[in-house]
């Protein structure tokens, strides 16, 4: 694809992006790339920097894995809708297919409301930007993941314990570890088996279970975590969730997950003290998505690989 | 024992005991919890392709696999000819087992062939490789107004690609085959 063509595109996305939520209330905020704790999640690589100051002082740092903490800081000081268009950097990637270490993504939360709310602000986005390149969509389906396990295996999530998850792949015949924990055998069952048939309509999966949504409000029954991801012909463009409020509890999910990162050897970065201090101003709901920009924009463009929607794409710049 | 995060195509697990060797692979990381490898893999016994996924904690047993450089000659529609230009061995591989790549072959390129013992497995196509145009339609008047920057060629080696329309038959030019994308043209 010609690099003026991708450019333009990409300026139309943009454009769209902030018509859609200006005219709704939202204010557009800049958040810090570098940043002392750049996310804790046990899977996630940050790209690690140093912040030097003149007289010498260093402080470690990293560059932002997400903007979540800086919005969440947002919220917390009286800011009840808002949107950043941001990049944000992850090592141990793929450069190129759908992955790049730096991509673009665009974060929002609104105060007040939660992830039903959002499902329906995220299907008007997606279609706005469809139609800013003629392209329309079917209305957008609404699946919980407890439904499509009962489907495809029989399997009643509520109840499901790590035994009938290890029974569910034996009969499937999927590959397991003796390692795996309950989280590694239900996403073994969902990638292989799950994903795989959520076809090309779009569709969100919603309330996963809670060891696959770390920073989510339950559920009323208790049981799951209220987060969704939006698939879109075989692609996942965003993860949104009814956000945790919750400091003692967040506090100690950072905990675990600093642990994991300690036996993954993975830096340990300090847990973000302003962030706790700030969650309990944020209202009891309050939603929040995440979604990748540069896949929206393979989606509106038809194109299969992240790199021809990129003016810079990352295999150019280390692989030539 | 090593991790799957060093899986390449071309690696060959030994997995239940039989092997198998990766033809495609991506990293996978959900939202919680550990990354996972996803690989298609060919049984080497039964020829089987499936996909299965690793988790990026387990350990697994590679085999040992030799890259060696050899040159391709020609295809009868199926099998693959490559020949390594210091001994003249030459040996063959079928179309499925090069997989996506096969249309990027063209006499005389140099690849890397992932042999298990003297079974070749699969092959590697350099990132960027020249081809010649050997037909494309001048540039229409307009087509610059319209946003409609490209225009379909063809290369020496069947090949169909897009590319500027500036691009004039007989012009030399790079592929990037990552991406299958026009790279540059090459000055003469």
């Amino acid at each position: 694809m010609s690099i003026p063509t991708i450019a333009v595109e990409r300026q139309l996305i943009n454009d769209t992006i902030r018509t859609f939520f200006r005219t709704r209330g939202f204010v557009e905020v800049e958040t810090p790339l570098v940043v002392k704790s750049p996310g804790m999640e046990p899977n996630l690589s940050p790209l690690e920097t140093e912040v030097v100051e003149p007289n010498g002082t260093r402080h470690p740092a990293g560059l932002i894995t997400s903007p979540e903490y800086a919005m969440k800081k947002l919220l917390g000081q009286g800011l009840e809708k808002i949107f950043t268009l941001t990049k944000v950097f992850r090592n141990q990637e793929e450069l190129g297919g759908r992955h790049n270490p730096e991509f673009t993504l665009l974060e929002w939360y609104a105060q007040g409301a939660d992830y039903q709310t959002c499902m329906t602000e995220t299907e008007e986005l997606v279609k706005a930007v469809g139609r800013s390149f003629h392209r329309t969509f079917p209305n957008f389906k609404r699946r919980p993941v407890r439904d499509l396990f009962l489907e495809k295996f029989a399997l009643n999530l509520d109840q499901a314990k790590i035994a009938d998850l290890k029974m569910a792949c034996d009969q499937a015949q999927i590959h397991t570890d003796p390692s795996d924990t309950e989280s590694d055998l239900f996403y073994r069952l969902f990638l292989e088996k799950i994903e795989p048939q959520l076809g090309w309509d779009p569709v969100f999966v919603h309330d996963y279970p809670i060891h696959q949504a770390a920073l989510s409000r339950l559920t009323p029954d208790g049981l799951y975590g209220e987060r969704f991801e939006l698939y879109l012909n075989g692609l996942e463009l965003c993860n949104g969730f009814t956000e945790l409020t919750d400091a003692q509890e967040q506090r100690r999910r950072f905990a675990e997950e600093a642990v994991a990162r300690k036996q993954a050897g993975k830096t340990v970065f300090p847990i973000d003290e302003e962030l706790l201090r700030l969650l309990p101003s944020i209202k009891n709901p309050t939603y929040g998505n995440a979604l990748g920009v540069d896949r929206l924009h393979m989606l509106v463009a038809g194109r299969a690989s992240i790199q021809e929607v990129l003016l810079f794409p990352a295999n150019n710049i280390f692989n030539s | 024992m090593s991790s799957p995060n060093d899986i390449k195509k071309g690696t060959v697990i030994r997995l239940n005991n039989e092997l198998n060797v990766v033809i495609d692979f991506q990293r996978v990381s959900p939202g919680k919890g550990g990354s996972f490898v996803r690989t298609r893999m060919k049984n080497l016994k039964t020829g089987k392709v499936n996909e299965t996924n690793f988790k990026a904690a387990e350990s697994l047993d590679f085999e040992d696999v030799q890259n060696k450089k050899m040159q391709y000659l020609y295809t009868d529609g199926s099998l693959y000819t490559f020949m390594d230009n210091q001994s003249y061995e030459q040996i063959s591989i079928s179309g499925e087992d090069i997989g996506d790549d096969v249309k990027y072959l063209k006499e005389g390129l140099e690849v890397a062939v992932a042999m298990h013992g003297d079974l070749p497995l699969t092959v590697t196509i350099p990132m960027k490789i020249q081809y010649t145009i050997t037909h494309t339609e001048p540039a229409v008047k307009g087509d610059t107004a319209s946003g409609n920057v490209q225009k379909n060629a063809e290369c020496d080696n069947g090949l169909q690609v897009r590319v500027p329309i500036f691009i004039n038959q007989g012009d030399e030019i790079i592929i990037n085959t990552d991406t299958g994308a026009y790279s540059e043209r090459v000055n003469k």
